[in-house]
């Protein structure tokens, strides 16, 4: 299955594109993880506010800080954010959607349905300030913030999915042997979301970057570090005085990662598609 | 077949008085069934969709609760087993499906749907079950290289091969196929019918046939029980049924189904809008609205399952008919 | 010679494109004259449904590739219509009964508003009037209070009804052809009859061709005069049912009789069933497609193609018919 699914991924240019831009970013960030990139983003190597130069290629900052080091080492946080907030969201929203849906109109269903109503009903910012004030000072404040609210539409869209397959003819032949309902989700209805989780996972993905960015941006994000987003808070002041650097520097990463993501996850959701498959 | 001893054995399943209901809904999915499977023998059930056939096969597998009744296999109640008894019961009654494609999980590979059911039920060791696998395989007619391929990756015929073959690898004494050849097309549902007796002679198990389709019925059938709106009409074997049905829901199905070149309606009401109307009449015979031989008694009282007469010694059960008409004590000229 | 309600020449429909692409329908070719039932048979995934689709244009436009010679309906071609002109056709000159009648009808509308919609689109916008040909309709189809179901959503009413009131919505503005494709496959034994009974009727009454699509060679027996069996996207025998059944002469249309299980006193015999399986489209053998499966066939079989005469009523695709 997954060799039909690269087979299709291979032949739509939007989707290879994408892969690509997302593919390049990745490698920027395993750079920096392992020491080999923009690791002077805290160095003042130059004076405020220089223009392009073979030194600074992206010029400096404020207080004289090289912009294209900083960049790089945004695009590790991203990842970081990214990733983290994904696999734990996506973990979690699928076990509780996978437990309202199985168990559908019992007590368990009504306490998450009731808890994902709850958290969808708290505006986010105030809740992620919220979490942060909870958390004094944590470096995963922002993260904790994310998880904890993004979960919800994972699991609403596996809930669906799982009271849909349950109702298919190969869960009642698993029913009609006795197999153990745990056992019956793990290996006959969850493979079946997957196509589902991959998407959703790439959505939250997109959506963690742009949060980062504006929790950074409104002081309740990063604290230890470069972000993308801290990039753009600083350009604010920057550009009212004629200064783009930050913001062209982060701005663009911020674009092409987010667009080559989208049409990663376009042409996942078309490729993964099992109605395509021509029999 | 033809052995005097059958009469001496007991039914390998019976059922007595069995009820079973869907919620929040007035009528009975099923309404006092009685029914008995012998060991090695086929039972036909037929019937409309919607006459409860399916929620039989259901109750039976414990896949839905049954309201009231019994249901006997090898003399133990099933609905009154613990979770072990049951476990061990299961292994000995398969069920294979109508939609063969839906009824296996699209993303295991052959091999992992094969293997659940010995891995489920403890049966052998690796090596074992990889020989019961292929020697099952083979049984169904297909080689050992499809293992690794997954349902979507074969045709129609073939997943319903693969879907019996799930059904006998851990070597039942029931087999209750759901339709199982409704939705396929003749020519492949030839080939299918032809395995399932194949399987049966060389196997020796038994089989509750459920089907809409009466000529199905004639090619597999030793015995054939006809069901509609939930309640048993008539059980017989299946030559005397076919030479002289005697319910009237009976005659009319062989009417409808044997192919005339006009399309001929037998007498009876069959307007489907007074159909509908008669639902919410309770009348007591379930098929008084529809009947062309209607009698005043019929929407008084309930008939009662009356048996007509008894058949040649092969014969397991009388014959029985749930209709005013063969009853001495309530139907008149007849 | 009357001219035919359809006439199909030539129709060919190709999916996917490029070198990828695979012939579902291949030089299908046949005529239906006014008041004619003509039964399209064949296994599922033979191009039975794609041929109708094609008929009606409702195919998609990308990723299909239909092409014909002509299809004419009473005479006038409606092949090269663009959409809108075809719009006008649909409904009015040729319309379509679908197998599921669930599905295709609007939930949202009462069935007097979706067939009462579709007359006054094609014949006559006035409200009143159409109102009563609506009612009209679905009298004619058999209903004895029409009323009721006009006012009825399509989920109030059993699958036989609403088959019923698909015809009707078929029939109101008394089109010259209708497509039936597997129109009682859904239904039970009594409904389906009760629903053939219906069509036969209507189809006398008002001289309607018929083109019957069904896997199901009773059903078409029951319903049609002429029959077509198709294989593997080609027609391969056109004969009348009498015919078809008494001799069929393409060892493929007799093995599908043979494999019909048989009502009798006796239990029957052993089923027969064609040896081997439909080849996969994507992989058809040249020449014959059946001959790797038929009993007759000899060298010549798969070297070059026998040919079905095109417009003719009769005829047999096989080098040595039974």
């Amino acid at each position: 299955m997954m060799r039909e699914t690269w087979q299709r991924l291979k032949s739509d240019p939007y989707g290879l594109s994408g892969l690509i831009v997302v593919s390049v970013f990745f490698l920027i960030a395993s750079c920096v993880w392992s020491g080999l990139l923009g690791q002077g983003w805290y160095e003042v190597s130059g004076t405020r506010w220089e223009g392009i130069s073979a030194e600074h290629w992206f010029g400096t900052n404020l207080i004289g800080q090289d912009i294209l080091q900083r960049t790089l080492f945004g695009t590790a946080t991203a990842f970081e954010v990214g990733l983290t907030v994904t696999i734990c969201s996506t973990l979690l929203g699928t076990v509780m959607g996978a437990l309202s849906g199985w168990y559908n109109h019992s007590w368990l269903d009504e306490i998450i349905l009731w808890l994902k109503g709850v958290l969808d009903a708290i505006p986010f910012y105030l809740f992620a300030a919220a979490v942060a004030f909870a958390l004094q000072g944590s470096p995963w404040a922002m993260h904790v913030a994310m998880i904890v609210t993004f979960w919800t539409t994972t699991a609403r869209i596996i809930r669906g999915e799982v009271i849909r397959i349950k109702q298919r003819g190969f869960i009642e032949a698993a029913r009609a042997i006795g197999l153990p309902g745990l056992k019956t989700v793990f290996r006959h209805v969850l493979p079946n979301t997957f196509h589902l989780l991959l998407v959703q996972a790439s959505i939250v993905f997109v959506a963690a970057i742009n949060t980062e960015v504006i929790l950074s941006f409104l002081g309740l994000g990063i604290q230890d570090g470069v972000s993308w987003g801290l990039m753009l808070a600083e350009s604010s002041q920057e550009v009212l005085a004629g200064h783009f650097g930050n913001f062209l520097a982060a701005g663009t990463a911020l674009f092409l990662l987010l667009m080559g993501f989208n049409l990663l996850a376009d042409a996942l959701q078309d490729a993964l598609d099992s109605r395509r498959i021509v029999r | 077949m033809s052995n005097s001893s059958l009469q001496t054995k007991p039914p390998m399943l019976e059922l007595q008085d069995l009820s079973v209901s869907f919620d929040r809904q007035r009528q009975l999915a099923v309404d006092r069934v009685n029914l008995s499977i012998q060991e090695g023998l086929t039972l036909g059930l037929v019937g409309s969709s919607g006459a409860g056939k399916s929620s039989i096969a259901r109750a039976i597998m414990r896949l839905h609760d049954a309201d009231s009744g019994k249901i006997l296999f090898r003399g133990e109640d099933i609905l009154r087993m613990d979770p072990r008894e049951m476990k061990a019961v299961r292994q000995r009654i398969q069920l294979v499906f109508q939609d063969p494609l839906a009824s296996l999980s699209p993303r295991r590979s052959v091999g992992q749907t094969l293997l659940e059911p010995l891995q489920h039920f403890a049966l052998g060791d690796t090596l074992s079950r990889q020989e019961k696998i292929r020697h099952t395989l083979h049984t169904v007619g297909l080689d050992h290289d499809v293992l690794r391929r997954y349902p979507h990756q074969f045709s129609a015929g073939q997943q319903q091969r693969i879907a019996i073959a799930r059904a006998l690898v851990t070597d039942p004494d029931l087999l209750i196929a759901d339709e199982a050849v409704a939705s396929l097309d003749v020519s492949i549902q030839a080939q299918i019918l032809e395995l399932i007796l194949d399987l049966q002679k060389d196997l020796g198990i038994a089989l509750l046939f459920i089907s809409h389709d009466l000529a199905v019925i004639r090619q597999i059938a030793d015995e054939v029980a006809i069901m509609y709106r939930g309640q048993l009409l008539e059980q017989s074997s299946a030559d005397a049924f076919f030479s002289g049905p005697a319910h009237p829901y009976s005659r009319a199905l062989l009417t409808f189904a044997s192919s005339a070149e006009p399309p001929r309606l037998p007498d009876g009401n069959w307007n489907l809008e007074q159909a509908r109307s008669a639902m919410e009449v309770n009348a007591s015979c379930v098929f008084a609205h529809k009947c062309a031989e209607k009698m005043p008694v019929c929407e008084q009282l309930e008939p009662r399952s009356h048996r007509i007469q008894y058949r040649d010694e092969r014969a397991m059960e009388p014959h029985c008919v749930k209709c005013h008409l063969y009853d001495e004590a309530t139907g008149n000229e007849n | 010679m009357t001219v035919p309600a359809l006439r199909v020449s030539g129709l060919s429909v190709w999916i996917g494109s490029g070198a990828d692409s695979i012939q579902v329908v291949d030089g299908v070719s046949f005529d239906i004259d006014p008041g004619e039932a003509t039964g399209l048979v064949g296994e599922s995934g033979c191009g039975k449904t794609m041929t109708a689709m094609a008929i009606l244009g409702l195919l998609p436009s990308t990723g299909v590739r239909v092409s014909c010679d002509h299809i004419e309906i009473n005479g006038r071609d409606v092949s090269r219509l663009n959409t809108a002109q075809r719009r006008k056709v649909l409904g009015r000159d040729i319309a379509m009964i679908f197998q599921q009648p669930a599905t295709a009808l609007d939930p949202v509308f009462t069935m007097g508003q979706q067939i009462s919609a579709v007359y006054r689109r094609h014949a006559d916008g006035n409200q009143r009037r159409a109102h009563e040909a609506m009612l009209a309709s679905l009298e004619s189809v058999g209903f004895e209070r029409p009323e009721e179901i006009a006012q009825a959503y399509p989920h109030e009413l059993s699958g036989g009804m609403r088959q019923l009131s698909m015809i009707a919505m078929a029939m109101v503005c008394k089109p010259a052809v209708i497509i039936a494709d597997e129109p009682t496959t859904a239904l039970d034994s009594s409904t389906r009859a009760l629903i053939l009974h219906q069509l036969q009727q209507l189809q006398a009454l008002h001289g309607t061709a018929m083109l019957f699509i069904s896997h199901d060679l009773g059903v078409v027996r029951q319903s049609c005069r002429n029959v077509m069996v198709m294989y593997c996207g080609r027609l391969i025998e056109k004969t009348d049912c009498q015919n078809l059944f008494s001799h069929a002469r393409h060892p493929y249309s007799a093995g599908l009789l043979s494999c019909i299980p048989q009502l009798g006193a006796t239990r029957p015999g052993r089923i027969s069933s064609i040896p081997g399986q439909v080849p996969a489209l994507a992989d058809l053998p040249s020449g014959c497609h059946f001959a790797a499966r038929c009993n007759r066939s000899e060298p010549r079989c798969s070297e070059s193609t026998p040919v079905l005469d095109a417009q003719d009523k009769k005829g047999v695709a096989c080098f040595r018919p039974l």
